[in-house]
């Protein structure tokens, strides 16, 4: 039983990075149709920003002073400059093809991904950047079960981001133009919302929930490094396929499902096959319901 | 007209000097093959600035009569089987007089068998597969050594030092890391080490959890991981520290990298690995420390390795006289000299032995602990 709750925690942190990243990817899907391939180095960018402003203020000493503090202003400063970065990425690489074949785009953005990995590998180096250990030592122990205070961190902080996205997109005026652009442009363009300032906002938002999503990565595992957006973009992409692209809280479900049957997969079967477990879930799924768990007609796509 | 036509005269006529020296200057090419991205991109990056130190070194010191200047040509392998090749070929139609690599066993292996096809050397600093040179390939050589001497010598250290009577061990699948783990298992089993779990994690994976849980459980004396990269050992050694993992951590010569420390910090202290014995106390270990450390930060798992490697080939082609791959040979294998990281002689196979001891981590340093002859070490 302590085996089968501590796998629980296990997977529902992993289950909760994951539906981070996976809201990009389905976010920018429901207002352009477009599977952002970029999407999974935007959260390397984040990691990296992180450790550089954490690594800023462990320099200066306020680390052990002001710890609550830094992890805010890691958070802000991370998630601000991915955000930017996700604005200038749509407007050089996606923009300019939005009147394009879809495949264009496509092809844009595997591009991108490959530029951003190598940028950060050209800039930040080839070798693992460690992140400052000072906060969140330990955890609570039950018995068997330990539970540390970075995967109590982690799952609040998830919880938080999802509810406050939720509230943005289904309770505000802005959450209204989006969901307005993603039915129907032309439509929602005469009612005098920007198209461009909604898809601008959409990639910014994804791309701070996956920078918020980097930094967690990078308390929890110890280091980023510049490849560290290829495997997680993947899984989280599957996770978005899931849940029905296009559908948030279908991401956010996707994201829990395949955190959890990589781990309860790697725990009960066999280490080696955990990712084929996940996809086999996929392949599955989307044989009986080709749009999804939560995914509506495809033509009829939704924030 | 007329002045623009003497100014292009007077262009060309600079021109031809560089052209004259160009034509005479002969540039002797040698290959490095590493992983330069990817998750092994460190590891690899060492081997090339390694290599690079090396040819600087051998430069200083006349370099090799007949040639102007030696050239390296860098290839990065990534380590994909797929890739090596291709960078074999590259290498090839590059004509270099030898290489230096790889670094995955699983690249070596694939690229040593086109290499030796067109008769070109191969020095391999890090791939320690036993298959590299037990295929009887006529100009493959090893400079670290061999799994086969270190998985018993690992096991041997758990049995007499740490008194282990059971052992869960974890792998990565990689030519190395499963024959390393495989190798474990068997010395484990003639020992009388009773393994309790041999598992199997994905090479890229940075979630452990799963494993480690298992490995809580199953509470053995010793968990032995083995992971190609210090990268995915660094984020296992933390995730076992804060999951209350209790059993001994002993690992191998892959994670004998500062970074190792740098990134895992405290939950590396008292972790167990096995790697070849370095003295750093040598006169030649310090002059390379002298020359490397400034310009490419600590000395890491294979940069001595891939240096004694070059310097090794850059010798015996300026013993031999020329770039042909028999006399080459000839020369290498009649070569003895001291190394950075050992005492350099060839065997017939291509090998030069293994010095297998165990280290220990204590304040963020790799401390000779145990050496399989003498026992204990201090």
């Amino acid at each position: 039983m302590e085996y089968f709750i501590q796998q629980l925690i296990n997977g529902l942190t992993l289950g909760g990075v994951y539906a981070l990243i996976a809201l990009g990817y389905t976010m920018v899907y429901g207002v352009i149709q477009l599977i952002n391939f970029a999407h999974g180095e935007f959260f390397a960018a984040g990691g990296y920003m992180g450790v550089i402003v954490l690594s800023y203020f462990a320099g200066l000493g306020y680390m052990e002073t002001h710890p609550v503090f830094c992890l805010t202003a890691s958070f802000a400063l991370s998630m601000a400059f991915c955000a930017y970065l996700a604005i200038g990425v749509e407007k050089i690489a996606y923009k300019p093809l939005r009147k394009e074949s879809r495949l264009a785009a496509l092809l844009s953005a595997l591009g991108m991904s490959i530029f951003l990995s190598n940028g950060l590998m050209l800039t930040q180096g080839v070798y693992d950047k460690a992140y400052p250990s000072e906060l969140f030592q330990g955890g609570l122990s039950f018995g068997l079960v330990t539970v540390s205070y970075l995967q109590m961190l982690i799952v609040c902080l998830t919880g938080a981001l999802l509810v406050g996205l939720n509230i943005l997109v289904f309770k505000t005026k802005i959450g209204m133009a989006m969901r307005a652009t993603a039915q129907d442009k032309t439509m929602s363009a005469l009612v005098s919302i920007s198209s461009n300032r909604i898809i601008s906002l959409t990639f910014a938002i994804g791309a701070g929930l996956a920078a918020a999503a980097g930094i967690m990565v990078g308390l929890y595992y110890g280091s980023v490094r510049y490849d560290m957006g290829f495997v997680p973009g993947i899984k989280a992409f599957a996770a978005a396929v899931l849940g029905g692209i296009g559908n948030i809280t279908g991401a956010m479900v996707g994201g829990l499902i395949i955190g959890m049957v990589e781990i309860f997969g790697a725990g009960y079967l066999s280490g080696e096959y955990k990712d084929v477990f996940a996809f086999i879930i996929l392949i599955a799924v989307l044989y009986f319901k080709p749009t999804g768990i939560m995914g509506e007609n495809i033509d009829d796509t939704r924030v | 007209m007329r002045k623009k036509s003497i100014t292009l005269l007077i262009m060309g006529l600079m021109i031809v000097p560089f052209l004259v020296t160009m034509a005479a200057a002969k540039t002797l090419h040698i290959g490095s093959m590493s992983p330069l991205t990817g998750p092994y991109a460190s590891d690899g990056t060492d081997i090339k600035n390694g290599v690079l130190t090396a040819i600087e070194v051998f430069e200083e010191a006349g370099g090799v009569p007949g040639y102007d200047k030696i050239e390296l040509h860098a290839q990065d392998t990534a380590c994909d089987p797929r890739q090596a090749v291709a960078s074999a070929n590259k290498l090839i139609n590059l004509e270099v007089a030898g290489v230096i690599g790889a670094y995955c066993s699983s690249s070596t292996i694939p690229a040593s068998t086109t290499l030796d096809e067109e008769s070109i050397p191969m020095i391999t600093p890090a791939s320690t597969n036993e298959k590299v040179t037990d295929r009887g390939l006529e100009y493959m050589f090893r400079m670290c050594g061999r799994d086969d001497d270190q998985a018993p010598a690992s096991a041997k250290f758990m049995k007499e030092s740490l008194q282990a009577k059971s052992i869960f061990i974890v792998d990565d699948k990689t030519t190395y890391s499963q024959g390393l783990a495989d190798g474990v298992k068997k010395s484990c089993n003639e020992l009388g080490i009773k393994v309790l779990a041999h598992e199997h994690v994905n090479q890229g994976d940075k979630d452990f959890s799963a494993i480690l849980t298992m490995a809580k459980t199953a509470n053995a004396d010793v968990l032995y991981m083995s992971l190609q990269g210090f990268s995915p050992g660094s984020m296992m050694a933390i995730q076992a520290k804060r999951l209350g993992v209790k059993s001994q951590i002993v690992t191998q010569d892959a994670m004998f990298q500062p970074k190792f420390m740098e990134v895992a910090k405290d939950a590396a202290e008292g972790i167990y690995l096995t790697y070849g014995f370095t003295d750093p106390t040598t006169p030649e270990y310090k002059a390379f420390e002298k020359r490397y450390v400034p310009k490419y930060g600590a000395i890491a798992a294979y940069a001595t390795y891939a240096y004694d490697s070059a310097t090794a080939l850059l010798k015996a082609i300026k013993a031999a006289g020329s770039t042909d791959p028999a006399k080459i040979k000839a020369e290498l294998m009649k070569m003895e000299f001291a190394g950075v990281s050992k005492h350099v002689k060839f065997k017939a196979n291509g090998d030069t032995g293994s010095s297998y001891i165990a280290f220990k981590i204590i304040d963020g340093k790799f401390v000779p602990y145990w050496d399989p002859e003498k026992g204990l070490l201090k």
